[in-house]
Order: structure tokens, then sequence, then C-alpha cells
């Protein structure tokens, strides 16, 4: 009887702590896919770089010498070195698995350093590190094509005399523009969101009259909020914030201002909840000395309450924080999934999670990209995460 | 009178304090047991030891026997579960489960894979009558636990721990929460229940003590200080501190 | 003082009314007015419709409807049992110095954006819904199908249900565990029959919000769910569509008939939303009868 009763007890608690695992193991899976896809493509070009590839054409005049070029001794072994040209090139493949050449290595004093602009002859334009080779027409006519390799480009090389036209790129695929506009809505939500969600929770705590019909109402409107799905967030932001931002900039349709405005309204019930959680924390006495002190509520409730909830008020902005750079949906509608290098506040552009959502949205999705932009927004949440867990465990269990 | 629980050189630890020093003493079949004493002399420690409540509670350390029908309990093959069938608990605050009054009462047998309904009919019914509550709530039994008073709950506490049909019940100062006409009601109960259970009650209230058992025992910080019959402990106490106790100088 | 406070108070309480009434007007528009050209659409048809779109301006949206239920049911009823002893293994069974471990993990996965969701969705879900497909000799359009869409809900609702239910099992008196221990109950019984039983009413709440949760979530359902013209889909190895992968998908420009249409996709994900509380909040007081 007893052992039977004691290993069922035991199996069955095996059993939920097995069952129990899921998340760790959902977790595990989430971050080993991102890791894994996505830490190729980490690097400072990706975070400064720019998103469209910037296309250059030009030739060249240099005077060629025989040999003059050094092969440099930290060059990678796959890479093909023109003594030359006093350029070294690399097999390598975009994301959709297409090989071009790409530039590892150039000389300052190489004469592809420096050439004319073939569109503006007065400018000139130089091929730099990282730089893909797209094609190179030589004087005796024969062309390097990318797709052909890098050994065969450097032989041609170093048996041309002469380019006649070359076109190169700068790869693309960088995330500053939507870095930017991260940020700009973050600053400009919280600017709108923050003291209309501060003024609310301080009327909601310290001044309604809880048993009043109208501040009932209040409450149960502003706590349904929270329910509200993102997607319908980017609806009323497209209905009502779109057509009023046009009417008073130049702006067509979506831009950066609208969709600060709707996440604004988005974040407004966490600010309003963190907020008045503060709020609640307070103790009493802390209200009641300041107006035996002979303060008034007013002063009271502005210098010493909202001073002891700055904490719990940080708190929410964390967690709006990381709404905003998480948020998708209601982007795609209130903004656009547009990305642009160049941010201009009235017209559109996207965050780092939209611009997940627009580069996995194409024909082609880039899982690399979107895994490495999923990356830098898991740093940033695990950040903001950390945070919320060192205010609550430092200042709002203090009042308790 | 049988012995039927019996307690050798206990000692019991929590983390590093001395809770329960060397206690010897057995309690005597179908009687009410009183353990008092000052709050944290250990009463309700020994309470919990005697259905291994303690368990639940990290960083303790036990020593010593507790022998119920001869067996030692705290033998490693001893089941727990088992020994908590046979010996019931009533808690200081009444704890009804938020559910009928019916599955309250019906909950541990259910537990112990009684199934047949008629037969848990009859198990509650007779439950309930033995608690004195049945009157009271024969006609919504369906109901919420929740919805009875304070001393109905702690009634039906009672009935819930007669319902395993257990030879001891252990009481933790069963009416510390109740008012003084609830109070009565339970101590009414309890002088009729002895008839069928051993009761071991932990009590505050001298009087009470005084009124309802047949032997007490005397507890100061940890150790038992005298234990005999109520008559003799409460008008000629041996122990100088035991008169002390019961006659309000200190506690 | 009090008084001007009153004013951003009404502001932030405003926007729920504002945001139905902006988008029921916008929403209601197709059906009003014949604009940019297009003829009014036909209101019951929208409601009855088992394909989405038939040129010139038929919409049909009754499949989608039936598709997103269809979903998201199965994602709860995959993710609340696994979710509910998450929360009971947090709560009672998991030695002390884990307890934060396991409750951090959870909370971390609750903090995933729906667009990583989105993105571990199609690159990871999709293949293994392949495989599964695979393994019964079905093709599937790459994976995006009912399934994935299934199984991306039951994760991203997995850590809400798992978080109320914490801590609706933290706030159960203990003091009923330890009376149904007396009573000779084991710990599996009385961890279901007391702790759970006791927890209902909140761990209803976790599920009511995992489901509100699961109908709203748009960015990852779109990208696993595919774009079915017509339906109802229940065959999980097809790509199905949900209202908000109608949304979502295929916009392309932002003004005209077919973007105004998704408002009353929105509508209609707004009444749905609206109906499931109500509908749950109803067995919620039903379950905490005796509490």
């Amino acid at each position: 009887m007893k052992t039977n009763r004691h290993r069922l007890d035991k199996i069955y608690l095996s059993l939920i702590s097995f069952i129990s695992l899921f998340g760790v193991v959902i977790l595990v899976l989430v971050f080993a896919y991102i890791f894994n896809k996505g830490t190729r493509l980490l690097s400072w070009n990706l975070i400064v770089g720019d998103y469209y590839p910037e296309v250059y054409n030009a030739r060249s005049d240099g005077v060629i010498g025989e040999n003059m070029f050094v092969r440099p001794e930290n060059l990678s072994e796959n890479a093909w070195f023109s003594a030359k040209w006093g350029i070294a090139l690399e097999d390598n493949a975009d994301f959709e698995g297409k090989n071009y050449i790409k530039v590892v290595y150039i000389d300052k004093n190489s004469p592809l350093a420096n050439m004319p602009d073939k569109n503006d002859t007065n400018h000139m334009v130089g091929l730099k590190k990282g730089h893909s080779l797209d094609k190179v027409i030589f004087t005796n006519n024969v062309i390097v094509l990318s797709r052909e390799g890098a050994q065969n480009a450097i032989l041609l090389f170093d048996e041309a005399e002469g380019i006649a036209d070359i076109i190169f790129s700068k790869p693309g695929n960088g995330i500053r523009g939507s870095l930017i506009t991260t940020g700009y809505l973050i600053l400009f939500t919280l600017i709108i969101a923050l003291p209309l969600g501060i003024f609310t929770a301080i009327y909601l705590n310290e001044f309604a009259n809880p048993g009043r019909w109208y501040v009932k109402w209040l409450r149960r409107l502003v706590e349904t909020l929270t329910g509200v799905p993102s997607i319908i967030y980017g609806l009323f932001g497209a209905a009502l914030f779109i057509p009023f931002i046009s009417s008073i900039t130049s702006s067509e349709g979506g831009n950066i201002l609208t969709g600060a405005l709707t996440l604004s309204v988005m974040v407004l019930p966490i600010v309003i909840s963190a907020t008045e959680d503060a709020l609640k924390a307070i103790p009493d006495d802390f209200r009641h000395a300041s107006l035996a002190l002979g303060a008034n509520r007013s002063q009271t409730t502005f210098k010493i309450v909202l001073r002891a909830a700055i904490p719990g008020i940080l708190s929410g902005v964390l967690l709006s924080i990381g709404r905003i750079i998480g948020e998708s949906a209601a982007l795609i509608y209130a903004v656009g999934t547009a990305i642009k290098d160049k941010i201009i506040l009235t017209e559109k552009s996207t965050s780092l999670s939209v611009f997940i959502w627009s580069v996995m949205s194409g024909e082609n999705p880039n899982f690399e990209l979107a895994a490495s932009v999923a990356i830098i927004i898991m740093i940033f949440v695990l950040l903001l995460n950390l945070g919320i867990k060192i205010i609550s465990s430092k200042f709002i269990f203090k009042h308790n | 009178m049988p012995n039927v629980i019996e307690i050798k050189n206990l000692t019991f630890k929590y983390k590093d304090k001395i809770a329960l020093h060397n206690i010897d003493i057995a309690f005597p079949a179908r009687q009410v047991t009183a353990l008092i004493g000052p709050s944290g002399c250990g009463k309700s420690t020994l309470l919990r030891c005697l259905n291994r409540m303690n368990d639940l509670i990290e960083q303790t350390a036990i020593s010593g026997e507790i022998t119920y029908e001869g067996k030692d309990i705290y033998d490693r093959y001893y089941d727990v579960i088992e020994l908590r069938t046979k010996i019931g608990m009533v808690f200081q605050k009444p704890n009804p489960f938020p559910m009928s009054i019916f599955d309250n009462v019906a909950y541990g047998p259910r537990c112990q894979g009684v199934k047949e309904k008629k037969k848990l009919q009859e198990i509650v019914k007779k439950a309930l009558l033995d608690a004195a509550l049945y009157e009271e709530v024969k006609d919504r039994l369906k109901e919420s636990a929740m919805s009875l008073s304070g001393g109905q709950q702690q009634r039906l506490c009672i009935a819930r721990a007669i319902a395993m049909n257990p030879q001891v019940i252990l009481m933790d100062e069963p009416t510390s929460a109740l008012d003084p006409i609830a109070t009565a009601k339970i101590e009414e109960l309890i002088s009729d229940l002895k008839t069928s259970y051993t009761i071991i009650i932990v009590t505050h209230n001298m009087q009470q003590a005084a009124r309802i058992s047949d032997f007490t025992a005397f507890f100061l910080m940890g150790n038992l200080v005298e234990y005999g019959e109520t008559d003799q402990i409460f008008s000629k106490p041996l122990q100088p501190k035991t008169e002390e106790y019961i006659t309000g100088r200190f506690g | 003082m009090p008084r001007l406070l009153l004013i951003p108070a009404i502001i932030s309480a405003s926007f729920v009314i504002l945001i139905i009434m902006f988008v029921i007007q916008k929403g209601a528009s197709p059906f009003l007015f014949s604009s940019y050209g297009d003829q009014k659409v036909s209101f019951i048809r929208f409601m009855m419709g088992q394909t989405w779109f038939i040129p010139p301006n038929e919409y049909g949206i009754l499949y989608i409807v039936i598709n997103t239920v269809y979903v998201v049911s199965l994602a709860a009823i995959i993710s609340s049992p696994i979710a509910i002893f998450s929360g009971l293994f947090i709560a009672k069974i998991v030695p002390k110095i884990f307890k934060n471990l396991f409750q951090t993990v959870v909370e971390l996965l609750a903090a995933i954006p729906s667009i990583i969701y989105g993105v571990f969705g199609l690159g990871v879900i999709t293949k293994f819904v392949v495989r599964i497909a695979s393994l019964g000799g079905i093709q599937t359009a790459g994976g995006i199908s009912g399934m994935a869409t299934v199984l991306v809900l039951a994760v991203m609702i997995y850590p809400t249900i798992t978080l109320m239910s914490v801590t609706a099992i933290n706030t159960v008196d203990h003091d009923l565990g330890k009376a149904s221990l007396a009573l000779g109950a084991t710990k599996i019984q009385t961890l279901f029959k007391v702790t759970l039983a006791s927890a209902k009413p909140g761990i209803i709440t976790g599920i009511v919000l995992g489901l509100g949760r699961a109908l709203g979530e748009a960015t990852a359902v779109s990208m696993v769910a595919g774009n079915a013209g017509s339906g109802p889909v229940f065959d999980l190895f097809k790509t199905t569509r949900t209202l908000t992968s109608t949304m979502l998908l295929g916009i392309k420009e932002t003004s005209g008939l077919d973007y105004d249409i998704r408002f009353s996709v929105g509508v209609v994900l707004i009444f749905i939303i609206i109906a499931f509380n109500i509908l749950l909040g109803h067995f919620k007081k039903k379950a905490g009868r005796f509490a």
C-alpha cells in the first residue's frame, strides 16, 4: 500500500516537472536559433551601415607598375591577392546564397582606391574594404563578373593593362536608420505618454473619490486599454493620427510621429498602472507627515509623494520601452514598412522590429539579417528586464 | 487505560533552536489531554510531531521516539499518509476547502479511494451528525462551505477529520478564532467525541483546559514541566512553575 | 488642482472609446459608401462569406472567423495544461533555489516580442511541421500551415497562462494544503484537489488573457499562417488565414477599398474579443462560486 501510493505520487510529480521544462526548452531553442543564424552578420557595420547598397561606377586612369604591392601578412588563406593592383579579393555569398566577390584588402596607394566617378568625373570614388566587386571591363575588353569567383578575377586583373569600366558597391543591410527610428519612437512616445499617464495615475490614486460613478468608469476604461490587441492600435493610429498629422504637416501617410502617437496610447496603461502601483506602495504616513507640516494636498502630492514614486515610474518607463522596441503590428499600420536610411520625422521609416518584418516578408526572407536584428532586440529586452528587476528589488519593497 | 501514543526522549530542533527537549509522555486512549503553556513553549510543535506535519518545515531535526500503536512513526518505512488517516487534525483558524460542504467532508475518504456515492453519503452524514452540524446544514450540503459561520466552519473541519474515522484527533487551539457561543458548542462537542476518539488539544485558555480535559500537560520553554490528571494539576500542582502559570502569574 | 487633473484622466479614459469609434467608422465605410470608384460591399456576404475576395467588390470573412477560433482554441488546448502544470511546478514543486530561475525563464518568454516568435516560427516551427508532414507523406507549403500557427500561438500564450497560474496558486492559503495533508491526502492529491481547485478563478483569468493575446496576435501569426483564399480550413497541414493575418498581409496601398476592408476585419476582431471576455467572465464566475 505504502510503496505503491508513494511511488505513484513520485511518478506524477516527476511528470509535472518534466512537462514544466517546456518553457526552458522553448527559450533555449529561440536563443539557439537566433544566435546560430544571426551571429555571422553581427558586426559594427551592421549597426552603423545603410540598408540600401550604394553602387559606384568608375574608370581607372591609374598608371600601373609591375608587382609593386606586397601581400599583407594578416590576410586570410582564402583571399586572392594581386601584387599588381594592391587588392585582395575573397569569395562570399549573400543571404540568398548568391556568390559575389568581396574586397578584403586594398592598399592605400592602389589605383583602385582613387578613381574618377563615371557619372561625374570631378568626383573621385574608391574601392574600399568590405565593398563588393560587381563587374569590371578591362581596356583589353576582358570582362570580370562577380559570380565567376575571386581567383578568376585576380588572374584577369594581373593580366590587364587598364580599367575601362568598374562597377562596385558598398553592401547594404545595415540597420542604422532603424536604430535611429526606434530611438525617436521611444523618445516621442514617452514625451507624450509619460505626463498623460502619470497625471492620470495621480488623479486616480490621490484625488479621485473611488466611490464616484465617473471615477469607476474612468478606471474601467483605462484598464480596458490593456486588452486591446496591438494591431487594433495600428488601425486606430492609421484612422486618426495619420489624417491628423497630414493635416498639420506636409507629410503624406504614416510617419514616425503618427507611430509615436499610436505607441503612446498603447503604453499609456503600462505607465498608469506602474505609477499607480508605486503610489499605492507609499505609506499614508508620508502624506500625513507632509500635510501636518502645513503643506496642502497638491504640494504634498507633487513634492513628497511623486518623488517617492519615481522608482516605480521608472520601471514603468522601462516596461514601455520594451513594448515599443518589440512592437510591430501597430507600426506596420500606423507608420508603414518602408526601410529608410535618411530619417525624417514626417516620413515613413521602420523600427528594429518592423525592419525584421520587412526583410522577412519579401520573396526571399532574409533569415540571417532578421536573426541578427533579433539578437540586438533581445539584448535590449534582457537589459530592460534586468533593470526592472533591480529597481523592484531595490526600491519598491522598501516601502513594505 | 492503554496508551495510544507514547513519546520517549523526544528532542526537536528548528534550525539551531531546541523547540522540544527530552520529552517523555504518553496519551491514554479515549481521553482528552490538554497541552498548555505560554506561547512558544513547544506545545503546538509537539502536536504537529504526532502526525508528522513538521515534515513540511525545512531545517528541522528530530530525535527520540514516538510510537503509535506500538510502532515508531518516524521509522523510515512508516507510511506517513496512513498515519494521517488515523490521526486527524483540526487547525487554529477554520480552514474549509473552497468547495461544497459535502465535498469538504467527503474529501478525505475520496482521497483514500472511496468512490461509491452511497457510501460517501453515509460517511458524510455520520461525520456531520457526530460533529453536531448535520441539523444546521442538511438542506444545503451543495452550498459552499465558505457560506458557513466561523463556528460552523470549525465544526465542519472537525467533521472533515471525523469522516476519516481516525483514532486520534489533534486540535490546535481550535476555538481561538471563535466567539464564546461557538466556543461553548465546540467544547460540548469535544466532550461528546471522547467516547469514541482520543483527543489531544492545545489550548491557551486555562478554564477550557480545566473544563474539558481529563489529563493536562504543562510545557515551558520546550520542557514538559508537569503531566497528570487535570483535577490534580489544577488543584494540587506538584511543580511551583505550574502553579504560577495556572494562577495567572505569568504567561 | 484635482479638477485640472481630471483632464488627463478623461483623455486617457477616452482612448478606448476613440479606438472603437474610429475603427468602426473606417471599417463601416466599405458597406455604406461607394468611394474610390468602387461599389459598395455587401455586409451580409461579408459576414457569411467563404472566400476572402471575389473581384470587384465581394469580401467574405466567416471562414476566417472560423479559422481564427479554430487555431486559437487548439493553441489554448495545447498550451493551458502545460502552462498550468508549469505554474504548479514553479509555485509548489521546484526546490526553492531553482524557483527564481524558472520564474525568470517564463518572464523572459513573456518579454520576447512577437516579431521574434515570428522569425522563430518561420525558421524552426515550419521546418518541424514539414518534417511531421513528411512522416505521413503529406505536402505542405513549406510548413506554412494551420499547425505552425497553432504551435506558434501555443508557445506565445504559454508564459501568460503560466505567470497567472503562479500568482493564483501563490495566493491560495497555505493552511488549506496543510489541512489536506493532515487528512492523509498525498501531495499530488493536495495539489490537484485543493491547490488547483482553489486557484481556479485566477487560472481561468490567465487563460482568458492568453486567449486574448492569441486572438489579437498579428505579426507572428501572419508569418506562419499563409493566406488561404477560401475556407474554412480544418486541415492543419494546409495554409490558413486568420483575422489578424488578413489585416497584415497583402496590403498594397494605404487607401481604397482593399485597405479599408481590413478595418472592417478589425471591427470583427474587436467584437470577437469582447464576446470572448464576456463568455469567459461568465465561466470565471461559475468557477469562483466556492471561493
